[in-house]
């Protein structure tokens, strides 16, 4: 009984959760059209390949951070951790001494640790999310400044380079990285026992525990994933910018999860997919972009982006109960 | 003999460290070479450097035709950028061919400015003029701009210099230290004695313009007496406490006290004011109008010195203007910037905007930053 009522629900948020994405691929098609009237360089090649480039590092963060978001958890944190990787790398570089190449394996894995950390407290000492990703997003950056001295690293070679500003058959070479990280998450969130897990601990997690999911192990590694995503996402960033700064990436932890809940990803967890938080990534950049290149200026920017978010979201959730109505 | 070795290990090590001190305490400054200017405010005979900046490729003829400038400054919103936009603003409608839009992030933040100046290049300028948050970070961008044949202006905070073709300098190092000094000698004599509030001995604008101001001081005014250099990060309260420590350690001998940042010029004010020793110990240094207020109108506190950022950003657009017009090229060595007269171009590609403004009870309520 308790669950033909579970699987019901189930079924009703998934159905509402592709509304989502169809009214977001409207609102895509809608905006890139009304774009493309108001400014001539919006629909070129040249432009679009390159705002590609500028949304990989908030792309990368995305995909983790649908993950937490889901099972119900957030992370403020990762503007942090890729400010911390970003500076570990040119640290281990130029202080340490070591090979560029180990250099950013080293620094993923500072990133891979302190996203560790964020779920080893989440799960084991009982933290809030909430909490524990706001103490280490200050934690994470104070860091960076005090290892680098607020110094910044330069003089990167030529190769380093290929990954930010260079190209592979005639696409920005990032977003290679992007997409194949796009197509790893989108296939462990809906194919996998592991994916399924997620929302599972997203609707219940009491029941989730009781049903056997390793809740706290699931949870650990998905913090953790998102801190190797922020090492990931710094490595393309300090490429694309060629230096290292201790306050890279702040204030982007709002970027990333605006991207995700614009994607359809509930903040209370249970719903959400990929694909949903890639069209919310695509869309804000190309409204960035879109509204710049009309000629509104950045602070107009913002406001749009965030009437569309309320939008959005209200329509999607009143389609939603429209639907529950009607059975 | 373990303990004795570690006892003669830290005595070692604090012998090290006291004459480490001894060498470095006295004054603040670095060890580089330092340029004091003349004493009587002449020119100072400086080496000119070939240009060092870049020029736009395949460059559209802008002469003397309308053109439309972007400003990205660090930041919107603040009344230091403010200003800089106002004094655009003014050289636009003076000049009648040249419009500026200034846009920007609303925090201080490099990845957000790449972007802005991203967008600006795809919907098409004439010029950018930019205020940078990192001087290499912003580079490849700055480059971009310039392959595609805009005019490119830097102006407050430089970028690489082969990213840009011209960068508007608002005061050097030594013309700031000249400034300090000569009007803390106007307030307490030649031979007054005067101690330094700074941020730390590694911080290296402030630094420089210590070492500057030791050598203009001992050229120019070789009575003055300095007393101590101390050190309070960028800390209201620690500056305050260590500006008090001065005014009781030192007593009748001190007669004046440098703030080397815009917080410890107030918190050392503050700190005079509040020991009753206005008129008594006289307050110079780098602080910007707004916090300065308070003491300059109770008289406690003579000279503010900073740049007039007004005039900065005037000076900015006639720099983009001139360099569209192909009357500001390699090998120039002057612009002429309006109001302002003449301006040098100095050090291979920057444009000297001139002395440091100094801010005092008859101009400061013109300014809001």
């Amino acid at each position: 009984m308790a669950s033909a009522v579970a699987a019901t629900g189930n079924h009703e948020r998934y159905a509402g959760l592709k509304r989502h994405e169809t009214i977001l691929l409207f609102v895509l098609i809608a905006a890139v059209a009304v774009l493309a009237f108001r400014s001539e360089q919006f629909l070129t090649t040249g432009n679009l390949l390159n705002q590609g480039r500028l949304l990989v590092e908030v792309g990368l963060m995305a995909l983790p951070m649908t993950f937490i978001i889901i099972t119900g958890g957030i992370d403020l944190s990762v503007g942090s951790i890729m400010g911390l990787c970003a500076i570990m790398l040119g640290v281990f570089w130029k202080n340490v001494g070591l090979p560029l190449e180990l250099a950013i394996v080293m620094a993923i894995l500072v990133g891979a640790m302190a996203g560790f950390m964020n779920g080893w407290f989440i799960t084991k000492v009982g933290v809030p999310p909430l909490i524990m990703t706001l103490a280490t997003l200050a934690l994470y950056r104070g860091l960076a400044e005090g290892i680098s001295q607020a110094r910044s690293v330069r003089g990167y070679p030529d190769w380093f380079f290929q990954l930010g500003q260079g190209e592979l058959f005639g696409v920005p070479t990032q977003i290679w990285l992007l997409l194949f990280f796009f197509v790893v998450t989108a296939i462990v969130l809906t194919f996998t026992t592991f994916g399924r897990s997620l929302y599972a601990i997203g609707n219940n997690e009491v029941a989730a525990r009781f049903s056997g999911i390793a809740v706290d192990r699931i949870k650990i590694s998905i913090y953790t994933l998102s801190g190797i995503m922020g090492g990931l996402a710094a490595w393309v960033f300090v490429s694309r910018v060629s230096t290292t700064r201790s306050d890279m990436g702040t204030g982007l932890e709002l970027d990333v999860i605006t991207a995700v809940v614009l994607g359809g990803t509930s903040i209370f967890g249970g719903t959400g997919t990929i694909l949903g938080t890639a069209l919310g990534v695509v869309l804000i950049q190309l409204l960035k972009n879109g509204l710049a290149l009309s000629g509104v200026k950045g602070d107009g920017t913002i406001v749009v982006i965030g009437v569309i978010l309320i939008l959005s979201i209200l329509v999607s959730d009143l389609l939603r109960r429209q639907r529950g109505a009607e059975h | 003999m373990k303990k004795s070795l570690f006892t003669l290990l830290g005595l070692g090590v604090l012998l090290g460290s006291t004459s480490a001190m001894a060498q470095s305490a006295w004054d603040g400054g670095d060890d580089l070479p330092v340029n004091p200017l003349a004493c009587d405010g002449s020119a100072g005979a400086v080496e000119a450097k070939p240009y060092d900046g870049a020029q736009p490729s395949n460059a559209p003829d802008r002469s003397g035709k309308n053109i439309t400038l972007v400003d990205i400054p660090k930041l919107i919103g603040v009344g230091y950028f403010g200003a800089t936009t106002k004094g655009m603003q003014e050289a636009a409608k003076e000049l009648g061919n040249v419009e500026v839009t200034t846009d920007g992030p609303t925090k201080a933040n490099i990845d957000e400015q790449i972007t802005f100046i991203d967008n600006y290049i795809t919907r098409g300028v004439d010029g950018i003029l930019f205020a940078a948050n990192d001087t290499v970070a912003i580079a490849p961008v700055l480059k971009k701009a310039l392959e595609q044949g805009i005019n490119v202006i830097g102006y407050d905070s430089n970028s690489t210099p082969d990213s840009r073709e011209w960068f508007v300098n608002q005061a050097e190092f030594n013309g700031v230290a000249k400034s300090l000094i000569d009007n803390m000698a106007k307030e307490i004599g030649e031979d007054g004695s005067f101690a330094i509030v700074t941020s730390t001995f590694t911080t290296p604008n402030q630094a420089r313009w210590i070492a500057e101001m030791a050598a203009y001081a001992q050229a120019c005014y070789p009575n003055m007496e300095w007393l101590e250099t101390v050190e309070a990060q960028e800390d209201n309260i620690l500056s305050f406490n260590q500006a008090s420590t001065l005014i009781n350690k030192y007593g009748e001998d001190l007669d004046g006290i440098f703030g080397m940042t815009s917080i410890a010029t107030p918190a050392s004010a503050e700190a005079v004011t509040q020991a009753d020793m206005c008129g008594k110990v006289a307050v110079v240094g780098l602080a910007t109008p707004n916090a300065m207020r308070p003491y300059v109108k109770s008289d406690c506190v003579k000279s503010v010195v900073l740049w007039n950022p007004v005039d900065l950003g005037y000076a900015a657009v006639y720099a983009a203007r001139a360099a569209a017009d192909g009357d500001l090229k390699p090998g120039s060595t002057e612009l002429e910037a309006g109001k302002l007269g003449k301006l040098q171009v100095v050090n291979g590609s920057e444009i000297l905007l001139g002395a440091p403004f100094v801010f005092s009870k008859d101009n400061i309520d013109d300014f809001d930053f």
